[in-house]
């Protein structure tokens, strides 16, 4: 590959990790599409990139959260188990379906996640059930301090089997398609087991990184992690989430993600359109 | 140990982690936009190309400096923080004597390790 060629890979791999950090989704999402369509990328080579950024930012992101104990580190771990399973029979099946069910299944998991940034932007908090006697054998009741209310914020799990599933399935999207599928393990965690916004968003990035090294080991054996691609695209995606961070604390949440939620439908239909064989 | 220091320790774990490997896969890009992907920094050149699945090759090519060889390794080191910090994770629960989250950190140690090695 000539430097121009790496040059352009590592700058489209800021601005979608920026974007990705802005809008509140992973890098991987984006930078696919724009190493697939942008660079002619195969779309393997583009999946074992990803993987492999997304355990780079997400890392990078839980170490934070675990020092502030937003995150919960045994509802992480257990809930782990589902998602490494899932990742790695993901990442197997990678192997063997069309490229073009990969692209509509991005494309949908895309339009997803745009629709529940909608969804969130009033965000509450989180009611305060009778925790499920599974939650108190594993030992995932807990509390985080929150610092807008001003107090510890007790907290407890319910639906555990369901939210077990949701994970597993997250697991299976993230070894596919090498997203972090965070979206996906927030909505198991604060839809289905009802824990607190705040920990759930910190527990997912945490369990990101561990879900995605599955799925990577895979990838890296198989000889898709090539770094030739890789190496910029990992260190785009990194610089991007960093400088989108540091972005997020100085402007208002909400309308930043009305400004690119557009950017993910359309990137989201055009994959799928892709897939589904009208290149544009 | 105590649950704060076991959050310090994970939390060290994912830094140092991530910070190691970007040193080295920055080092590699750089290195290979100067002198090329195919390049060796002290000037060694191999017959054939690197493949990306061949790991046996890869001290061989480290000691060659080779670009592509310096950001493998940074890719490597990137994979292996969150299986480092599982493994954190196992010892933390041990000395907290949690029987079951031992258990279930072992389990999913084992789960990656597994991946890793012999699955493809």
């Amino acid at each position: 590959m000539t430097p121009q060629a790496d040059l352009g890979i590592f700058a489209i791999s800021v601005a979608a990790g920026l974007i990705g950090a802005l809008a509140g989704v992973g890098g991987g999402i984006l930078v696919i599409p724009a190493l697939t369509f942008g660079f002619g990328v195969d779309i393997h080579l583009a999946v074992g990139a990803s993987i492999v950024s997304v355990i780079a930012t997400s890392s990078g992101a839980a170490a934070a959260y675990v020092r502030d104990r937003m995150t919960n580190m045994r509802v992480g771990m257990f809930l782990e188990l589902a998602t490494t399973t899932g990742a790695v029979c993901g990442a197997l099946l990678a192997a063997v379906v069309a490229p073009g069910f990969l692209y509509v299944l991005l494309g949908v998991v895309l339009l997803g996640s745009a629709g529940m940034q909608v969804a969130r932007m009033g965000e509450e908090a989180p009611p305060t059930d009778q925790p499920s006697p599974l939650a108190a054998r594993l030992r995932l009741e807990s509390s985080y301090p929150d610092r807008r209310l001003g107090r510890e914020v007790p907290y407890s799990a319910r639906r555990i089997p369901l939210g077990f599933v949701m994970m597993w399935i997250a697991g299976v999207v993230s070894g596919l398609l090498g997203i972090g599928s965070g979206v996906l393990k927030v909505i198991a965690m604060d839809g289905a087991m009802r824990l607190p916004m705040k920990v759930s968003s910190a527990t997912s990035n945490f369990m990101i990184g561990v879900t995605a090294a599955a799925s990577a080991g895979i990838y890296l054996g198989r000889g898709d992690v090539d770094p030739q691609i890789a190496a910029p695209v990992a260190l785009g995606v990194l610089t991007g989430a960093l400088i989108g961070a540091r972005l997020l604390h100085r402007i208002s949440n909400r309308s930043v993600r009305l400004i690119f939620m557009p950017v993910l439908v359309a990137v989201g239909l055009e994959t799928i359109g892709r897939g589904l064989g009208f290149g544009l | 140990m105590t649950p704060e220091k076991f959050r310090g320790v994970v939390s060290t774990v994912l830094i140092v982690g991530v910070g190691i490997s970007a040193a080295l896969i920055g080092a590699g890009f750089l290195a290979a936009l100067a002198i090329g992907w195919q390049g060796s920094l002290i000037g060694v050149t191999h017959a054939i190309g690197y493949s990306t699945a061949d790991f046996g090759g890869l001290p061989g090519r480290l000691a060659a400096l080779e670009p592509a060889a310096i950001a493998q390794l940074g890719l490597v080191t990137l994979l292996a923080t969150p299986v480092a910090r599982v493994a954190a994770s196992v010892v933390g629960f041990a000395l907290e004597r949690d029987r079951l989250y031992t258990a279930i950190t072992m389990a999913v140690l084992a789960i990656l390790l597994t991946s890793i090695f012999f699955l493809r």
